[in-house]
């Protein structure tokens, strides 16, 4: 109960219908699409046009993941993802780790500096990272895209770990280092079980930064480690407006972690309010 | 920490400083062509662009369209589900959907959605009456709405965040301070404004300096939907900078821009942090 929750059954019900009406119209965009993507190519883009499909098919679905590059893309799009979270997780462990447990002022330089690279445009760092790659020898692969994407997700990441180590009391690893155990044991034994729900946060936070990119997915990609936002925005050019088959591959895309999340929820709410709230 | 310094030196900071440096050359577009020190040339040059002029006011627009409607909408759906309490769980999952969805796909998404002719909105407004035929408003092909139209997706897809903090963080504004405002007989509007908001005043900051921060980069979500068109009308500075790079291959000029973009960027960001973050001063 907080302070705020009203008590009076009357007002209880409004805000309920209200609810109702928002939620409603905040659904409707992806149920639409959800919709679209059963109907036949041409109801699709039907004037005027209809919100429950005529006939139910998956032609569109068929029509989707034939098309050249898309299979390859939807591995392309795990592969990228996975590395990326791991590269993530690996770096921003410790890092996180460190600057909450030492507490000195050059950690909290690098937690606002890596804040800071928030600010930066994407462009700004993707196109200089497209000779890096090349002067490397790894253009136009999985390795180099998901390089890229946890310049994204680190600064996150290390601010995610770092407000859930926070919460670990000190005496805890005290307790652990008495019985024998060393800095990195306590970490490794003590500490990481303890935080594997945030562990689990940081790692969705990190799929999804890749999963859902773009622009470095643009500039560093161009055959064979293309992932599926690129082709999928390929649709409207490359194979004209071909909206049944985006709605299809889209939401081929997108179901599977709106459901992987949704069931792990109250983690991932925890996960995004927890440094916000600490302030 | 020092892999990660590491990590963020070699692949952030190092092509930032590769990035603003080109700002101060004439570059050719070709790899391995020549490069001539230009100076200032290239800021002189993109502060003189009218292109870059009308980019910047329409990132400064975009941002603020997104960030006010966002927090508007997400402050009222984070108080009905204080004012619910447990029972809205629920409704809470519901609504944190979007957040998990590719900008491209909520772009294209709504540009469906908005298209004219077989768009199921004008559809929806025909028959409510409120407009006459479905080709009347052209959502993302008339320049003087396509700017609030392409802003709608981002809405969409982000108010769950703003709700979702402020939601955490009205959890934490303990019930007897409300309950003392409502004994002294204050009414909803008051506790809200009095009370509520200032208390809630650095969860806000954080909400919308992070969001703020990301409207003002958005990329794909506008790209996909017009492309920066109708006649520039959505061209946002990070559309520019990108077209600028990829499609006249002026690189010194481009960079110049972003340089600018991000000195900009830190200025308003740091002043927000300072003006609305305090905490503890009186109101």
């Amino acid at each position: 109960m907080n302070g705020i929750e009203t008590r009076r059954r009357s007002t209880k019900a409004i805000l309920y219908v209200l609810l109702a009406v928002i939620l409603v119209l905040y659904g409707f965009p992806f149920v639409y699409l959800l919709l679209t993507s059963f109907k036949t190519p041409s109801e699709a883009i039907a004037v005027p046009p209809s919100v429950v499909p005529d006939v139910w098919t998956l032609e569109n679905y068929v029509a989707a993941l034939a098309k050249e590059g898309v299979v390859p893309a939807l591995v392309n799009s795990v592969v990228t993802a996975v590395l990326s979270t791991l590269f993530s997780l690996v770096l921003a462990v410790p890092a996180a780790y460190a600057v909450t447990r030492y507490r000195t002022p050059s950690g909290r330089v690098f937690v606002l500096a890596a804040l800071v690279t928030r600010m930066v445009p994407t462009i700004a760092i993707g196109a200089p990272l497209v000779e890096t790659m090349r002067a490397l020898g790894i253009s136009d692969t999985s390795f180099a895209l998901a390089i890229a994407h946890t310049t994204i997700s680190l600064p996150l990441s290390i601010w995610l770990m770092a407000s859930f180590f926070e919460a670990i009391p000190d005496e805890l690893e005290e307790a652990a280092k008495m019985d024998g155990a060393s800095r990195l044991g306590a970490l490794w034994r003590v500490v990481l079980p303890v935080v594997s729900g945030g562990l689990a946060v940081t790692a969705i936070f990190a799929f999804l930064a890749s999963w859902n990119e773009f622009l470095f997915a643009l500039l560093l990609t161009s055959v064979r480690a293309q992932t599926t936002p690129i082709v999928i925005a390929n649709f409207q050019t490359q194979f004209g407006l071909d909206w049944g088959a985006m709605t299809a591959l889209a939401a081929v895309y997108s179901l599977p972690v709106i459901l992987l999340t949704l069931a792990l929820q109250r983690h991932i709410v925890a996960g995004l309010t927890l440094g916000a709230v600490k302030g | 920490m020092a892999p990660a310094a590491l990590f963020l030196a070699a692949f952030v900071l190092w092509p930032l400083v590769r990035f603003v440096s080109n700002a101060f050359y004439d570059i050719s577009p070709i790899a391995g062509g020549p490069r001539t020190p230009v100076g200032l040339q290239n800021f002189i040059d993109a502060f003189a662009s009218a292109s870059f002029q009308g980019a910047s006011v329409r990132t400064v627009v975009y941002t603020f369209v997104v960030v006010s409607l966002e927090f508007a909408i997400g402050l009222v759906v984070a108080l009905i589900f204080a004012a619910l309490g447990r029972r809205s769980a629920v409704f809470r999952t519901v609504f944190m959907y979007p957040l998990m969805i590719a900008p491209v796909v909520a772009g294209l998404l709504w540009r469906f959605l908005l298209v004219d002719n077989f768009g199921i909105v004008n559809e929806i407004l025909v028959r409510a009456g409120i407009l006459e035929s479905s080709s009347q408003v052209g959502w993302l092909s008339d320049p003087k709405i396509a700017l609030f139209s392409v802003a709608l997706p981002d809405i969409w897809l982000t108010t769950s965040f703003i709700t979702l903090v402020l939601f955490a963080g009205l959890q934490t504004i303990p019930g007897e301070i409300l309950e003392a405002a409502r004994i002294d007989g204050a009414r909803f509007p008051t506790m809200l404004f009095r009370v509520i908001i200032p208390l809630l005043r650095p969860v806000i900051a954080v909400a919308l300096i992070v969001r703020g921060i990301d409207a003002a980069r958005a990329f794909d979500i506008i790209l996909i939907q017009t492309n920066g068109g109708p006649q520039e009308s959505t061209t946002t500075l990070s559309l520019l900078i990108y077209r600028t790079m990829t499609r006249y291959g002026d690189i010194g000029l481009a960079s110049a821009m972003g340089t600018i973009y991000l000195i900009g960027m830190l200025l308003v960001a740091s002043v927000a942090v300072t003006a609305i973050w305090r905490p503890g001063e009186a109101r």
